[in-house]
């Protein structure tokens, strides 16, 4: 046992606007919960650290909204606490992190670092678990900083991904800034945008200006990502190049998470709203669309998800996967329900219901 | 820690009222007695003996978090921190605003 927690349970961890809650499962069947943790608080990210299967990190204000950004630390199971300081920018650099929205674990080889992703746009590093941050400032300094203009969610750094077979490898992305790679852990950064559109913008392909809305590995382990974007769904090759739009067979080009396969090769998951200015699923019917060929072709689930009539969307961080095979899935609802698929999207089970919106889902294992 | 009088106040310096959601940083005390000249300084002090508490308050570059409020006595600070000066006696409030609707 961890905890209430039993080892080798998949552990979905799921923030949401008034507290985080852990959904556990030795079957993937039948799901207890524990928590709220952080009660009240808005959880942007919560996550189990899959390196140990026991430390769960949380993005929240610290106690309640008005006093701060904070990393949180736990035990699977119990209460997270304030690591000893939240990320800050350097002094005399004007900027102020308002919020923490993602927290990244380093690879496999590195155990205690994290990354953290902030508003305004920042990526901070910690190799103390979080006690202390380091400013990434080739990237948080950027030439073109001054230029940086928010999305609809505010100015910020969403996703980072980590290379785990070189953890120098970093890809980020910024809403609606847009992705950029460090081959050099991040003492140096390019932008990668080509391909993607910027509808919104008078140069519809510029160099940068992108609202990317999430970032995922492919499982290729090459080096190939998959892109949710404002304005379309993305496919990148291996070893950098132009992205490939692969919106094509999808009900529209607006979303907000993709997940994809961590193991199988050019598989993805994406949950398209009708557009911008109406964030809720198409003819009121939840689906999930599946790619198995990198964005070829697209296949629809709804079996099991609610609809006609739910007028309902997902939020950036709302869907995840977990390593098990067949492969579970999980989305939650920006109208608080949880739903999990065991056979890879094929069809969905509520786990939960009347949970506050949900702002992130992560799914681990623990150990 | 036994709770200050007003006359030891008045002899050793400021009174620091702290909120609920920050006394996780003083060991649960709701009130610190500091030797500061101003509010900024005042929460230098503070952060010395309670480190990451004033974090809590400022921001990275010194500006009062929103919806967070100092009191010095009874009245709201509106002016920029250094410029408020402290002397022996004065007690400051710590307050979240009520940010209701």
């Amino acid at each position: 046992m961890v905890g209430t927690i039993k080892k080798d349970s998949v552990v979905v961890a799921v923030g949401t606007k008034k507290g985080g809650f852990l959904f556990h499962s030795a079957d993937r069947r039948k799901w207890s919960v524990a928590g709220p943790f952080l009660a009240g608080a808005g959880v942007y990210h919560m996550g189990l650290d899959p390196r140990d299967g026991r430390t769960v990190y949380a993005a929240a204000p610290h106690g309640a909204e008005p006093w701060g950004p904070a990393v949180y630390r736990g035990r699977i199971g119990s209460e997270p606490k304030p690591t000893s300081s939240s990320p800050k920018f350097k002094e005399g650099s004007d900027l102020a992190v308002s919020r923490v929205w993602h927290i990244e674990p380093g690879s496999s080889n590195e155990p205690d670092t994290i990354y953290a992703g902030v508003e305004p746009a920042a990526l901070f590093r910690s190799e103390d678990r979080g006690d202390t941050w380091e400013d990434i400032g080739a990237l948080n300094y950027h030439p073109t900083r001054k230029e940086w203009q928010p999305g609809g969610g505010g100015l910020c750094l969403h996703s980072i991904l980590v290379d785990p077979r070189k953890p120098k490898h970093l890809v980020i992305g910024i809403s609606a800034v847009g992705a950029f790679e460090s081959r050099d852990a991040g003492r140096s950064w390019t932008m990668e945008n080509r391909g993607v559109r910027a509808g919104f913008l008078p140069n519809p392909y510029p160099e940068w200006g992108q609202c990317v809305h999430k970032l995922a590995w492919d499982a290729s382990g090459d080096g190939s990502l998959f892109q949710q974007n404002h304005t379309g769904t993305y496919h990148r090759g291996p070893d950098g190049g132009a992205w490939t739009e692969i919106t094509k067979g999808l009900p529209s080009d607006f979303g907000f998470p993709i997940a994809a396969h961590p193991d199988r090769k050019g598989t993805a998951f994406v949950t398209p709203l009708i557009g911008a200015m109406n964030r809720v699923f198409h003819k009121g019917q939840m689906a999930v669309w599946k790619t198995g060929n990198a964005g070829k072709t697209w296949r629809k689930a709804t079996k099991g998800l609610p609809g006609p009539n739910a007028y309902l969307g997902v939020l950036r961080e709302g869907m995840s996967t977990d390593a098990e095979d067949p492969l579970g899935l999980y989305v939650g609802t920006n109208t608080g329900q949880l739903f999990a698929s065991r056979d890879e999207g094929e069809s969905w089970r509520m786990i939960a219901d009347f949970l506050p919106p949900i702002m992130s889902v992560t799914s681990g294992m623990a150990r | 820690m036994s709770r200050a009088s007003a006359g030891e106040i008045a002899r050793i310096g400021v009174l620091v009222r702290i909120p609920p959601a920050l006394r996780s940083y003083t060991a649960g005390e709701d009130e610190v007695v500091l030797d500061a000249s101003d509010l900024a300084g005042m929460l230098k002090a503070l952060d010395s003996s309670f480190p990451g508490i004033r974090d809590r308050v400022v921001d990275e570059s010194g500006r009062r978090r929103p919806y967070v409020n100092l009191f010095l006595n009874e009245d709201l600070v509106m002016t920029p921190l250094p410029t408020v000066a402290l002397k022996p006696g004065d007690v400051v409030h710590i307050l979240p605003s009520v940010a209701g609707g």
